[in-house]
């Protein structure tokens, strides 16, 4: 798939990072965001395919899209409103 | 509510892929804005004595001490079971810092209060 035209406020690379770092990476860059503001997320473990989708799910932060990029898993996460 | 996840670690390095999976689970928790509450018994005990961590590795697990100051930096709670120390000459001033010690009751409590539980 090509480039993705979403706009990121910041990017994480998680690529080489096995499971769950992509995840805890993940989690942690969404807390220095302002609600509404997007992650963009490259990992190469596969386990993110489901993992990211999983996460955003019960955090409450919405996985925009996913795509890849050759070996690269790409995700941007936009981060929840305050509860 | 916010949810909250206890996972008893019984396994130690003779095991390294049993003694690691629970730190990715918990990791995974913390991860997921979930309380996680770590009770170690037994052999698990062996993975919070500082310095053994960093010896356990398993080919495609991300390293117990890459977790570790993960789960405690998101939260996490580290419950070591009293008389399995004991048993193995072990300390307060022998385990990683931030471990705390408990016995029986405390793990209950843990355990019934909380919203899902693992056993490794």
């Amino acid at each position: 798939m090509t480039e993705s035209n979403i706009q990121a406020n910041t990017v994480l690379d998680a690529r080489g990072l096995l499971c769950p770092m992509p995840v805890v990476k993940t989690a942690k860059a969404i807390k220095e965001l302002e609600p509404g503001q997007v992650l963009k997320l490259i990992a190469t473990d596969r386990g993110s395919i489901a993992d990211i989708p999983a996460w955003a799910q019960t955090t409450g932060n919405e996985l925009l899209e996913q795509h890849e990029e050759g070996d690269d898993l790409v995700f941007f996460v936009r981060k929840a409103q305050e509860a | 509510m916010t949810e909250k996840l206890v996972i008893m670690v019984t396994h130690g390095p003779g095991e390294p892929e049993l003694a690691t999976l629970p730190f990715v689970m918990a990791a995974a928790g913390v991860a997921s804005d979930i309380d996680v509450v770590m009770g170690f018994q037994g052999a698990g005990c062996e993975l919070v004595k500082k310095g053994v961590a960093e010896t356990v590795k398993v080919p495609e697990l991300t390293p117990i001490d890459d977790l570790l100051p993960m789960i405690q930096e998101l939260g996490g709670k580290l419950l070591v079971c009293w008389p399995s120390l004991k048993s193995r000459g072990l300390a307060e001033e022998d385990l990683v810092e931030g471990a705390e010690i408990v016995a029986a009751a405390r793990l209950v409590a843990e355990a019934t209060s909380a919203t899902s539980s693992l056993v490794y």
